[in-house]
């Protein structure tokens, strides 16, 4: 497979903090309206990863595409505008705004030029859609409720709301389904299995919670002391004895 | 707007038609700082209390605007044509004084404002070529608007309730668009923000920008107020009265440094019998206003009313540190 092919492709992405190697030598790719899981130890450097794909932390080396287009050394304001969406681990809402006012702000920056949006509506004509994106989400009846008094679970959903808002091609999840309870859990792959098939989204994943991730992608990628260790299909990294090792040995 | 703003407003507006009426020329100077001080610190309410950032040199874009307006006006142009140079000056000094915005954060920010404050005093003072030099300058003209003076203190108190009028409209008018909604989304969150797609550097030096052109327009008004300027009254420690009516009225209300400025500027006057005693009973309610209700007055109200209605409070056991 060639660059453009891909909608991301990771080449060499190593990063260190200090003596720490966060991230060593990573190289993948990902292709239209895959569900790529990332997973591996605490540490290992997913989170990292992400940054530096992301334009969160500058990586020591290495280069990414997003649709064949170089994007390294990229703020993430401009990687969102190319239809990059991502969640975080931590959660990561305004918590002094209302639920509808942080999935309006998800989106705002999408419509229209910088001026238009001085003088035009107040919600930049996205109420309609945040409503329906609550809908989807099912947090509609927190709406108005401050993002910050909602439960741990729901800031998380509220998270991967907001990360769906513009409309993106490509959603890097940080660990979305942490915290979110059993019956929420099958609701939230249920959404995110939706919006991959009706937009021919690409989802990368980051995710503990091994029944989640395995019955959510198509592909997995181990990484283990910031190094891939391993890749393959679900049932090939459930077989996969250096992935076992790599769990347990720590 | 329900109907219940509406009416609110119309009688907050004719409040203050009616207020100079009747009273001594004093009453309605101080009535006119009161206006003036408004604006500035919406602008500094803008920078601080929206946009999450710093600053310490409200006074100095105060100060450059009376000068610009002072010079102008003294030169014979209008002072129409005299504000609008202090306001865009003021925009554009605004939005260079936000670039160490980019680099540094929290205290560090603060003193690098507080410099620029300093900087611009100095410059006051010592250019005696161009600024008076500490003598200031003396017979700055009030505006006429065809047959209509401000020479009188009336008219003059009208002219400034029309000058804060307009601030406030502009005011309410940004943080009720999309950019209101971004300046706060970038005090709460910034990374969140910058990966929503909104450029965090652009906006961060916007803020700092609106925030000082308020304070020239304040500058430009206070010049003819005053008719006379010197470099003392745009010092520091006017920059932190002026971040104190923020932050006594309420950070991050749109009403906030209106009644900060009420009691900044009127506390004064109605603490005058205390004589001597007036600073030290002034810095206790201050004290006790910021350990009691650090978000201000109107945090306070909203506390109150909180607790009268459902639990609404930002959660402490989920806060995040670090979002990486
Ligand atoms: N900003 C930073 N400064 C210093 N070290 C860091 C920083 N960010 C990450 N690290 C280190 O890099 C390594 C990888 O961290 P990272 O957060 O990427 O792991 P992770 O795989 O996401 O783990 P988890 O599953 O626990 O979220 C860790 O050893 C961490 O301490
Ligand atoms: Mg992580």
């Amino acid at each position: 497979m060639n660059t453009q092919s891909n909608v991301l492709s990771v080449h060499n992405i190593s990063k260190a903090f200090g003596a720490i190697k966060a991230v060593q030598n990573v190289s993948f790719e990902v292709h239209k309206g895959e569900i790529l899981g990332l997973i591996g130890p605490n540490g290992s450097g997913k989170s990292t990863l992400f940054n530096c794909i992301l334009g969160q932390s500058s990586p020591d080396t290495g280069e990414v595409y997003v649709n064949g287009k170089s994007v390294a050394g990229r703020p993430s304001h401009q990687l969102n505008k190319l239809g990059v969406g991502r969640t975080f681990q931590q959660l990561s809402v305004f918590p002094k705004m209302t639920v509808i006012d942080n999935i309006i702000m998800a989106g705002q920056e999408h419509h229209g030029t910088m001026f238009s949006r001085l003088f035009g509506a107040s919600d930049a004509g996205l109420t309609d859609e945040a409503e329906q994106l609550t809908e989807f989400f099912k947090l509609d009846h927190l709406r108005d409720e401050e993002a910050g008094s909602l439960s741990y679970g729901q800031q998380k959903l509220l998270d991967a709301a907001m990360a769906f808002m513009a409309g993106p091609g490509l959603v890097l999840l940080d660990e979305p389904a942490g915290g979110v309870n059993l019956t929420m859990l099958e609701y939230l792959k249920d959404r995110l299995l939706t919006y991959n098939r009706e937009h021919d989204a690409t989802f990368v994943v980051i995710e503990h919670n091994m029944e989640f991730v395995m019955s959510l992608c198509t592909r997995i990628i181990v990484l283990a002391g910031g190094e891939i260790i391993a890749e393959g299909t679900p049932d090939e990294i459930r077989a996969n004895d250096l992935v076992i090792q790599a769990y347990l040995g720590g | 707007m329900k109907p219940l703003h509406i009416f609110l407003f119309a009688v907050g507006i004719a409040i203050l038609i009616a207020l100079p009426l009747g009273q001594k020329t004093y009453i309605v100077y101080v009535l006119c700082s009161w206006l003036i001080f408004s604006i500035a610190a919406m602008g500094l309410n803008l920078t601080v209390g929206y946009a999450g950032q710093v600053s310490l040199a409200q006074a100095a874009f105060m100060g450059i605007g009376a000068y610009i307006t002072a010079l102008m006006t003294m030169a014979g142009v209008h002072w129409v044509f005299a504000a609008t140079a202090s306001v865009s000056t003021c925009f554009v000094i605004g939005l260079l004084l936000g670039y160490p915005a980019l680099r540094v954060q929290h205290h560090f920010l603060a003193f690098v404002t507080l410099a620029f404050n300093t900087l611009v005093f100095l410059v006051l003072r010592n250019e005696e070529w161009l600024t008076g030099g500490s003598f200031g300058l003396v017979g700055i003209p009030r505006p006429e608007f065809g047959p209509l003076s401000t020479m009188k203190q009336l008219p003059f108190y009208y002219f400034a309730l029309i000058c804060f009028l307009v601030s406030a409209g502009a005011m309410a008018w940004i943080i009720r668009s999309p950019w209101g909604r971004a300046f706060k989304a970038l005090r709460e969150n910034p990374i969140r923000a910058n990966s929503l797609g909104l450029n965090t550097s652009r906006m961060t030096l916007l803020a700092f920008a609106i925030g000082s052109a308020f304070g020239g327009l304040a500058g430009a008004v206070m010049a003819p107020l005053v008719q006379f300027i010197e470099p003392g009254s745009f010092a520091l420690v006017h920059s932190l009265k002026i971040l104190l009516m923020v932050v006594v009225g309420g950070a991050g209300y749109f009403y906030g440094p209106m009644l900060g400025a009420a009691i900044v500027v009127l506390l004064p006057e109605v603490l005058r019998f205390t004589e001597g005693y007036y600073l030290i009973i002034y810095a206790l309610l201050v004290i006790v206003l910021m350990v009691f209700s650090p978000s201000g007055l109107f945090g306070l109200g909203k506390k109150l009313a909180d607790r009268l209605r459902p639990q609404r409070v930002e959660r402490g056991d989920l806060k995040q540190g670090s979002q990486l």
